[in-house]
């Protein structure tokens, strides 16, 4: 997990929930498959800009999987503005993986 | 920063679309598995008989076709990178398809060469012709040119030349529109199904989503350009032969190239295995990697046929050609690929936004395991028993091997009603 952040402390709430999102596919949640790139809070516009990517851009699960991720963090921030975008540059790539998300695949 | 730019999603096609498609391919094999138990009779007869027509195109359109062009109508935006142009054709396809088809089964069955039999030819071709038009629509505007989008693009067209040459045919019994007789003509029509469109739909999908499930980071666009361009040439120079009357030594060509061709998709897929990520890989994935080596048996069957050929092949040589290639292969991938297709296009359909509010089911929890193990256990058994039956001409092991057929139907048509009507549970 290297999630990109300027606050770690709300970071780590924000994962806290983010963890409970899975790639229904893979069963393994986002932020240990790599998923997450950045989480950004704007504190005086009470704001959070998510940067996160899928597996594959044609992934046909995707809009669920970003779905999901807003709700999430919705739920960590109830009074944020959530802006959850998606990037594939650069591409998610297996090196992205957690030592636990490998463990959790059977390496 | 991250340098890219935020991107906005290709929507999915709607569920809507896709799952009549679905239903109707499960209740296509289980009346097929019941005309099969009924007719074990026609293995040692000429396939130019009217139960062997009916089989052979209700387990070709309306289980392995109608299911693989539901399939594609979910899948050709991951194929192609791009979106399905149009949703109404995608319904008209489906539409056309779905009427045309019993008429055409019934019209072989009674051997009714009249309106029947030409009613279903023209709407399946109809049908077909709605589905070619959306994939070419598709994948040019997709803008994109990848191999995985030329193998369906060329599988469509194929599609579309089965079924107009079909049309042909079926018009051929009573009025004279080609030199020869329809039956004449019936090796060309199936290989143009069989290699043109099952074979080459296949291999383009399968290689974009088998490296996809198994999470494997493996791709080699120069061995499917290879591969695509020994398929489509195999099948070009089977029709030049066929055409010219070359003598049949000839026909090894095309045999050597297209059976390299399924060699290197193996290959392709024994690499995407041994490089992937996931190390466990569930029963839908074994059973649609057997499929592959199954490729294999049909094409044996059909160089043991051709090296028979000066001495008269056996009738049943033939017909267990054709029950490799659609009791076989075909259906194997399609029992695998149905488990890991459906359930998500259900799961998207019930908690697209519900995922989060709680713990849901993961998509393959959607069908009940047991019943697809038992599905497969008893599809296996009967298809050898029925292969042994065939070989031996021996009817308790083509009735033992039909019986089985039919239970596996019945499971796997068990195991889509549970996904169809799977609901979410209350929290």
């Amino acid at each position: 997990m290297n999630v990109k952040t300027n606050d770690d402390i709300k970071c780590n709430f924000a994962l806290t929930d983010l963890y409970n999102v899975d790639d229904p596919e893979i069963g393994l949640n986002v932020v240990d498959l790599g998923l997450i790139y950045e989480i950004t809070f704007h504190e005086s516009e009470k704001k959070l800009d998510a940067v996160m990517t899928l597996t594959t851009q044609f992934c046909p699960m995707g809009e669920s999987i970003q779905s999901n991720v807003t709700q999430s963090l919705m739920n960590s921030f109830p009074e944020w503005t959530i802006n959850v975008n998606l990037i594939f540059e650069p591409p998610w790539d297996y090196s992205m993986i957690s030592p636990e998300g490998q463990e959790f695949l059977g390496h | 920063m991250f340098p890219g730019a935020p991107v906005n999603l290709q929507q999915t096609t709607s569920f809507k679309v896709v799952l009549p498609f679905y239903v109707y391919a499960a209740f296509s094999f289980f009346i097929a598995a019941i005309l099969l138990i009924s007719n074990t009779n026609i293995f040692n007869q000429h396939y130019f008989h009217p139960h062997t027509l009916a089989l052979t195109h209700l387990m070709a359109l309306g289980w392995g076709t109608m299911i693989i062009l539901g399939a594609s109508h979910q899948l050709l935006p991951v194929i192609i990178e791009g979106k399905l142009d149009s949703i109404p054709l995608a319904y008209l396809s489906f539409a056309f398809s779905g009427i045309g088809i019993p008429f055409l089964i019934i019209g072989f069955y009674i051997f009714h060469t009249g309106w029947v039999l030409q009613t279903g030819a023209v709407l399946v071709n109809i049908g077909v012709l709605c589905y070619l038009l959306n994939v070419l629509s598709s994948i040019y505007e997709s803008k994109k040119s990848i191999i995985h989008a030329w193998f369906i693009g060329f599988a469509a067209l194929w599609l579309f030349s089965t079924t107009f040459l079909g049309l042909l045919l079926v018009f051929n019994l009573t009025h004279k529109l080609l030199p020869s007789d329809s039956l004449e003509y019936l090796t060309l029509h199936a290989h143009f199904g069989i290699i043109g469109w099952f074979l080459m739909l296949v291999i383009g999908v399968g290689s974009r989503l088998i490296p996809m499930f198994l999470i494997s980071k493996y791709t080699n666009n120069k061995i499917l350009w290879w591969i695509f361009s020994l398929l489509n040439i195999g099948l070009i120079l089977f029709i030049l032969i066929k055409i010219y009357a070359l003598p049949f030594t000839f026909y090894y060509l095309p045999v050597f190239l297209i059976l390299t061709g399924v060699g290197m998709f193996g290959w392709y897929c024994r690499k995407a295995y041994t490089v992937r990520i996931r190390k466990g890989v569930d029963e839908q994935m074994k059973i649609s990697l057997i499929s592959v080596g199954q490729m294999l048996l049909p094409i044996f069957v059909l160089v043991v046929v051709l090296l028979l050929v000066p001495s008269q092949p056996s009738l049943n040589l033939i017909m267990l050609y054709g029950f490799c290639v659609f009791f076989g292969w075909l259906t194997a991938i399609i029992l695998g690929m149905t488990f890991k297709t459906l359930p998500f296009i259900v799961w998207n359909k019930v908690y697209h936004k519900k995922a989060y509010a709680g713990k849901t089911p993961a998509p393959k929890e959607l069908f009940n395991e047991k019943i697809f193990t038992a599905m497969m256990h008893s599809y296996l058994t009967g298809f050898v028993l029925f292969i042994m039956g065939v070989i031996f001409l021996h009817s308790y092991l083509l009735q033992a091997g039909a019986v089985l057929i039919l239970v596996s139907s019945a499971l796997y048509l068990t195991n889509i009603v549970i996904i169809l009507l799977h609901k979410p549970s209350k929290q």
